[in-house]
């Protein structure tokens, strides 16, 4: 008996052994595995749309770009830890890491994708659409960065991890052949898919094209130095067909589930407040926006602190920039208007540049305070004699949340501020420095700068 | 039916036996030896000695050996000869040279066979030692290994590695195999912030363990190809074999932990800057707090004594310096354990049932484990074993947050400045937070530790069947399956105000995860002529793993303090799935010739569905020899050299991609700055995807190790003196890893064969027993451990690679230099590597201090240590035992960014000396000054030109100045922009790593056969240079960015008693 239980187990531990270990290989190993079953491999348009637009306002009006710019610029002031490093003129590679992260794969390789997609699904306007988010935020990207990788890059695909660096004239020149493009798409008579999804412009290709215009004709402007007269007529040229009124503002929204990005600074680090440069100049004209632009400091009074100089009691940002829900401002209708005034004086065209001035405060005031404020315009800026400084001036504080500050400082010196205190370098900053992931990978094929090495229509 | 049959057999078999009585005593004291184990061969019959060391057996008829054996003393087997009565002399054994060890798979060698290193560690070290994770009692057991505990907190992950790191940014933790079932152990990096979680080897009961073998080279875990790249731990778990009696155990233990080691801080200077009272300022750059009172204004809502106004202008209540330490409290941990386990001839069994209660040094911080585990095999016939292990894990912990986050702990605690009680309440009645930065800024810990939470809860379960059938005297058959499974679950509670998420946060995710496993094994052996003896082991292995996790979260709490995911508008959601499998066929070969030469090899064909098609297979070969010369005739018989074995191996192992690497997805999108938490989707009533930043790559090959490995074993004077030592070498190719890439390429990391790492080493074991006598020993264990690990390639064009750390410093891997190295800022140098000294009056920066080079990040230090040496000493006397371990670090830095901000913020202790007078000339007033705070920073006079690069005049400086807080608001703290550099603090140490004091009481009665009481000292000294927390912690857990601490939790100091005790 006890052998026949012997024999029987031996036969079925052999046989199990035997027909588990053929078994096992063709079938265990199943190569459909590997396909990760929770990512997709391939997405529909308009889910890609408001994905790269939510970085769009995010990154590229976020914390990095307008934080730094705009304390350098002294309409903020850093009063500690890293932002007060900032504003005594510090800003090193690394500091700039997450921006650049950002921005490249999550903004620009998104797009080219979305524009590829677009084209090959004959959907131009979602090309269109692309186009422009790509020319924004290289033009803001290169104004702050200079000469990139453009040509070269988004090839990662292709084995390409070391993209060489365009100059930044070549970036020009592509940024303005990609907005033509966009023009060309969103001015199509066909479109298979409908836009969809477009938290900017509610899927209105008309909108979209106002926008290519209005950042063309940005960017033209910013060529002055280099094209002299030219920059300003071709600026107009661009400009006439760009935004019409406040409603046509490039802006990026946020909602009570997806905080405004300065809030979130504000509220989670808070290192930032009001610069004394901006503040005391509002104050001297009793500027109906100030009670937008700051909060109250605890004395009940708005303050500004002076540049460097680290006074945490200054008034904090306010909710135009930083409310939770305050939308991220790219581009406003104003800025066009003063982009006008400025093309028209340096032209002679004083008329023309006296109502360009006159219209882009106007609807700065509008749209930051919800109200003509015609008394306080009749007082303070109609009629005023619109001379260079007063135009660069009062588009400094139009401009408040976005770059263009220190783009437009660096074109024509205005307006002119003081060297911020226990500055570590003698003047401001000209640009920002190469990322240190960009020099840690790509090192032999990145420029060697400092933070005051001027980029190439900084002349 | 069959089974009952079986049992018939067996008790017709125990009718006809014979009764054997005797005596067995020792031959070094002549003294009886009581619980030596009475075998009879062949059988699992068997009996105990009693106290007086005498046995009764009953053979069953027709028997022809006795086998006795006890710890520490050689194996006896005396032919029965038909005698009734056979007394015996034991002969001592220091150490076991036909020990029997656990290799790969489970195949049992002895040690003498193997051609490796494989270590073993036995349970005495773990079971009475106050760590929850058994890893951290294996911190100076062996050489070869490093174990670093994240923190001191409750349920705290530990790292360990064999012989260094193998990957670069993989995982470098060993494979845990238990009773032949590879198990779930590793830990997830937890990043800079966020709470330090445990290891999955936290769910072993340390109790339910019997010995730990360490394979650490090539050629001990060879067979286990992809699975044990980095080592392997292979763990038996206690059992019924070799009981003859039923053992019930009964443990208990309570423990109480310290604070251990804490960054120095200042107590002269109030909250403040410029030396004016600012409350709610973040600096403590105040007015001395001798200088200080109190208003009573009522109406300060900061502080219920009021604001603080000069001496003599206040109320006359004197401001005074809290201690912000007061903070920590006692940790106690209670740990209780019952086992019952008997075995006989028809099966054995192990139960056990243990719970752990600790509660950590922070306040609300615990850790409970509660583990059931039942062991038992039944013996079907005499060829037929069946068995089965059990064991659950039930687990709860509530972690506090750590590191770079405005809710860690150290980092609310040691930036308050010293006038600010934290402890004078967290929060105002209107739900808003009390801090010292008037609401702003960082959380008061307090309100950390009690409105905010991680609470895991784990459930796990490991199954595993085996067979063994023994088909002839030289065939059988071994199987083990099983399954471990395990679900994790944990939310994240952040109350409404606090500083990460004002408007509060919660969260839950479930995580279930699991390994499947089968081993089956038919092995061969047989004596070939005289001389010759073969071992032959082919098997099959199949695994599978998964893993799938659901995440939701409730950002913005409706109503506050109430913890539901519907408590807000805003929820996101998400899963994730992980799964993949392996095959393989294997197979072992070993030759003996006479008890001279041992010839290993091994071979193992894996297949991974993770690896492309056209990679889907790899071979893995091994070879060892051992040679043992003392068998040599003009070596025999030495009663010097008792014994020597010469040992050589050579390997290949390997690894192999993670699942899902070899193409290309798109996302969730979300958006963040590195700043600030960032948006999500669902995002204006929309979903949105990205395209993954991170490029799979469908050409990856498997990582192969190539090690070779020598040793040599040498035994003196009987086995008084044992010394072990081994050279290995171990190249790392083809090295799997995600690279991160220039941003501009569209991504910023692709998935590669991408590195060639090298890591030599030297491990030395010593064993002397420099006394024997009747009622003292005395016995030395000294293990050594030295490693050099070096990058030896990276990928075309990848010069270096992120291992952890921050923007800067970083830890990374760079071609040419030593795994490990950081990068960060260092001082402006000259080109002889002197520290630069301001001489330029004519520039903003002050005269007579040194400036960071801000061109570029420098190696500036690395964290491995140069070697790692343990002693551990052991007396005993009669019943009582004294044990010490002391554990030495040589070299290897720490960045110290806690210290190195609390500089910017003048609290720590180097802010001290910082009071200076001015001449009208604007010299130090040397009559005012201090002499004391008068420093001359070593380095030479030097400037910088106009185009940023240095000047130096080669002249010493002689400049006095004072570290003020101008100094420190500058190049003396990170935040002022001063160097990491300066933040590389030493962190080698000398420490007593425990101490272990027991005492066998003698127990006379039947009912209770053993007692022992003990008690437990762990880290209870610590000597280092390193000036913050014990260097012993890691910011982020068990990963592979060590030496980062950045307001780390810190460690603990623990005491311990408990007892033990047999029935």
């Amino acid at each position: 008996m006890k052998k026949n239980l012997n024999n029987k187990i031996k036969t079925v531990g052999v046989t199990l052994a035997f027909i588990l270990s053929l078994s096992s290989c063709e079938k265990w190993i199943d190569t459909s595995l590997n396909t990760n079953p929770d990512s997709p491999a391939d997405v529909p348009m308009n889910l890609l749309l408001p994905a790269i637009q939510q970085d769009l306002g995010y990154i590229m009006c976020g914390n990095d770009p307008v934080l730094t710019t705009g304390t350098w610029m002294q309409q903020f002031d850093g009063v500690d830890r890293q932002m007060y490093t900032e504003a005594r003129y510090q800003l090193l590679p690394g500091d700039v890491n997450n921006f650049w992260s950002a921005f490249y794969p999550s903004i620009l390789m998104n797009s080219k994708v979305l524009a590829e997609k677009a084209e090959s699904q004959a959907s131009p306007y979602y090309a269109g659409a692309a186009k422009v988010i790509i020319a924004t935020t290289l033009g803001i990207a290169t104004d702050l960065f200079g000469d990139m990788p453009f040509s070269d890059a988004f090839k990662g695909t292709q084995n390409v991890l070391k993209p060489k660096f365009d100059s930044q004239e070549k970036i020009y020149d592509t940024l303005f052949t990609i907005l033509d493009g966009a023009i060309a798409d969103l001015s199509s008579a066909t479109n298979a898919i409908a836009l969809s999804g477009d938290v900017i412009y509610g899927n209105s290709a008309a909108k979209w094209m106002k926008a290519a215009y209005s950042i063309k004709a940005r960017h033209l402007l910013q060529l002055s130095e280099v094209n002299g007269n030219a920059a300003y007529t071709d600026a107009l040229a661009a400009a006439a067909n760009g935004f019409s009124s406040n409603a046509d503002d490039y802006m990026v929204p946020w909602n009570s589930d997806n905080h405004n990005p300065i809030f979130q600074f504000m509220e989670q680090r808070g290192d930032i407040r009001m610069g004394g440069t901006l503040i005391d100049m509002m104050q001297a004209s009793s500027d109906p926006r100030l009670p937008f632009y700051a909060y109250k400091d605890g004395n009940g009074n708005y303050t500004g602190s002076p540049a460097g100089s680290g006074d945490d009691l200054a008034s904090k940002p306010g909710v135009y920039v930083a409310g939770a829900t305050s939308p991220s401002v790219l581009m406003t209708y104003a800025e066009l208007k003063f982009i006008e005034a400025e093309a028209h004086f340096r032209l002679g065209h004083t008329v023309d540049a006296q109502a360009a001035f006159e219209a882009g405060v106007a609807a700065s005031v509008l749209k930051v305070t919800g109200a003509a404020n015609t008394a306080w315009l009749d007082a303070h800026i109609n009629g005023v004699t619109a001379t260079l400084e007063l135009i660069m001036a009062q588009k400094y504080i139009a401009t408040f949340g976005n770059n263009q500050a220190f783009a437009d400082y660096r074109r024509t010196g205005l307006p002119v501020v003081p060297v911020a205190e226990g500055a570590v370098i003698p003047a401001m900053p000209v640009r920002f420095p190469y990322a240190q992931e960009e020099i840690t990978y790509n090192g032999a094929n990145v420029p060697s700068v400092t933070i005051s090495t001027k980029i190439w229509w900084d002349r | 039916m069959i089974f009952v049959l079986v049992l018939a057999t067996t008790a017709l078999a125990l009718g006809q036996s014979v009764q054997i009585t005797g005596i067995v005593t020792s031959k070094d004291d002549g003294m009886t030896v009581p619980g030596v184990s009475v075998i009879v061969k062949g059988t699992t019959i068997g009996a105990l000695t009693d106290a007086n060391g005498k046995y009764t057996v009953l053979a069953p008829q027709g028997a022809n050996t006795l086998v006795f054996s006890f710890i520490g003393m050689k194996k006896l087997e005396v032919d029965i000869q038909g005698r009734t009565k056979i007394d015996v002399v034991l002969e001592s054994e220091l150490v076991g040279l036909d020990e029997v060890v656990v290799t790969a798979v489970g195949i049992s060698r002895e040690r003498r066979e193997l051609g490796y290193n494989v270590q073993s560690v036995s349970s005495d070290v773990i079971a009475d030692r106050p760590n929850a994770d058994l890893v951290n009692s294996l911190s100076g057991r062996a050489s070869g290994i490093q174990v670093i505990s994240s923190a001191g907190d409750a349920g705290a992950a530990t790292y360990l590695t064999i012989r260094g790191a193998h990957s670069i940014t993989g995982n470098n933790q060993p494979l845990f195999v238990v009773n032949g079932m590879p198990i779930i152990s590793g830990s997830e990096d937890t990043g800079v912030d966020g709470v330090t979680t445990s290891s999955r080897s936290i769910d072993l009961n340390p109790e339910d363990i019997e010995s730990i073998s360490v394979l650490k080279g090539g050629a001990a875990t060879a067979l286990y190809g992809v699975r044990a790249a980095n080592g392997a731990l292979i763990i038996t778990t206690k059992s019924g074999r070799n009981l003859v009696n039923r053992k019930v155990e009964f443990t208990s233990s309570v423990g109480f932990d310290e604070l251990s080691q804490v960054p120095k801080m200042q107590n002269l200077y109030a909250q403040g800057m410029d030396g004016v009272w600012i409350g709610g300022n973040a600096a403590s750059f105040g007015p001395k707090i001798a200088d200080l009172e109190y208003d009573g204004d009522a109406t300060y809502k900061w502080d219920p004594r009021g604001k603080l106004v000069p001496k003599g202008t206040g109320n006359g209540t004197p401001a005074v310096a809290y201690d912000p330490y007061e903070f920590f409290q006692t940790g106690v941990t209670y740990n209780n354990n019952l086992s019952v386990s008997n075995g006989n001839n028809l099966g054995t069994y192990y139960l056990s049932v243990s719970n752990l209660e600790q509660k950590g040094i922070i306040p609300n911080n615990h850790f409970g484990r509660t583990t059931f585990r039942l062991n038992a095999t039944s013996r079907l016939s005499d060829k037929v074993n069946v068995g089965a292990d059990f064991a659950y894990t039930n687990s709860q912990a509530r972690q506090i947050q750590k590191g770079s986050n405005v809710s860690g702990i150290m980092l609310g605690l040691v930036r308050t400045a010293r006038t600010f009680d934290n402890s004078a309440g967290y929060r105002f009645p209107d739900g808003k937070q009390r801090n010292y930065r008037n609401g702003g800024g960082y959380d008061n810990p307090y309100w950390v530790a009690n409105m905010i939470s991680y609470d895991e809860f784990i459930n796990r379960i490991t199954g595993t069947a085996n067979l063994n059938v023994a088909f002839t005297s030289f065939l059988d058959l071994s199987w083990t399956a099983g399954v471990d499974w395990y679900n994790r679950r944990y939310s994240d509670k952040f109350a409404i105000d606090s500083k990460a998420w004002p408007a509060g946060y919660y969260d839950e995710e479930m995580n279930d995860a699991g390994v499947v496993n089968s081993d089956i094994l038919l092995n061969f052996h047989k004596d070939l002529g005289d001389s010759f003896n073969l071992k032959v082991t082919v098997g099959n292995n199949i695994f599978s793993s998964f893993g799938k996790y659901l995440y939701g979260d409730a950002k913005g709490l409706q109503i506050a303090d109430f913890y539901q995911l519907s408590n807000s508008s805003t929820n996101t959601v998400s899963h994730g799935t992980s799964k993949y499998r392996t095959a393989a066929f294997y197979g072992d070969l070993g030759l003996a010739y006479k008890n001279l030469l041992y010839l290993g090899l091994t071979g193992r064909n894996d297949w991974s569905t993770t690896m492309p098609k056209a990679n889907l297979s790899a071979f893995y070969p091994s070879v060892s020899l051992g040679f043992v010369f003392t068998e040599l005739g003009g070596l025999k018989d030495n009663n010097i050299l008792s014994y020597g074995k010469l040992r050589a191996s050579a390997a290949r192992t390997a690894n192999i991609a993670g699942p899902y690497n070899t193409s290309n997805y798109y996302y969730a999108a979300g958006s963040a700055d590195g700043w600030t938490t960032g948006v999500t989707f669902p995002y204006m009533g929309q979903s949105g995807f990205q395209l993954g930043s991170g490029l799979g790559n469908p050409d990856l090959k498997h990582e192969t190790m190539d090690s070779w490995e020598v040793g040599l074993e040498l035994r003196f004077f009987k086995n008084r003196l044992n010394l072990d030592a081994s050279y290995f070498d171990n190249l790392n190719k083809d090295l799997l890893m995600s690279v991160p890439i220039a941003a501009s390429t569209g991504f910023t990391s692709i998935y590669l064969n991408a590195a060639k790492m090298e890591s030599k080493g030297i491990e030395l074991s010593l064993d002397a027993t420099p006394v024997v006598s009747k009622n003292f020993n005395w016995n030395i264990v000294i293990n050594f451990t030295k490693i050099n690990n070096k990058v030896l390639q990276l990928a075309p064009g990848v010069d270096n690679l992120f291992l952890g750390g921050f923007v800067e410093p970083q830890v990374r891997a760079v071609a040419g230099q030593s795994y490990g190295s950081v990068f960060g800022m260092d001082w402006m140098r000259d080109e002889n590597g002197n520290i630069l000294i301001n001489d330029d009056p004519t520039d903003s920066y002050r005269d007579g201090y040194p400036w960071s080079d801000a061109r570029e990040y420098r190696n500036i230090g690395n964290t491995s240590p140069d070697w790692l040496m343990n002693i551990t000493n052991t007396f005993s006397f009669r019943g009582i035992s004294l044990s010490f371990l002391v554990d030495i670090k040589k070299g290897g830095v720490m960045y110290n960014g806690t210290g190195f901000a609390m500089n910017y913020f003048g609290t720590s202790l180097a802010t001290a000396k910082r009071e200076v007078y001015y001449t009208p000339e604007g010299t130090i007033d040397f009559a005012l000054t201090p002499a004391e705070n008068i420093t001359v920073f070593d380095g030479v006079y030097g400037h910088v030109d106009a185009d940023g690069n240095p000047v130096s005049s080669g002249v010493k400086n002689v400049t006095p100045v004072v570290l003020d807080q101008a100094w420190f608001r500058g190049h003396g703290s990170n935040f002022g922009g001063g160097p990491t550099a300066a933040a590389m603090i030493p962190a080698g140490w000398v420490r007593l790593r425990d101490i272990s004091l027991s005492y066998d009481i003698p127990v006379k009665n039947t009912f209770m056969k053993y007692l022992q009481i003990y008690v437990t000292g762990k880290n209870l000294l610590l000597f280092t240079p390193y000036d913050g927390i014990d260097p012993e912690t890691n910011l982020q857990g068990a990963v592979n960015g060590q030496g980062m601490d950045y307001f780390n939790n810190p460690g603990t100091k623990t005491y311990m008693a408990g007892l033990r005790v047999n029935f």
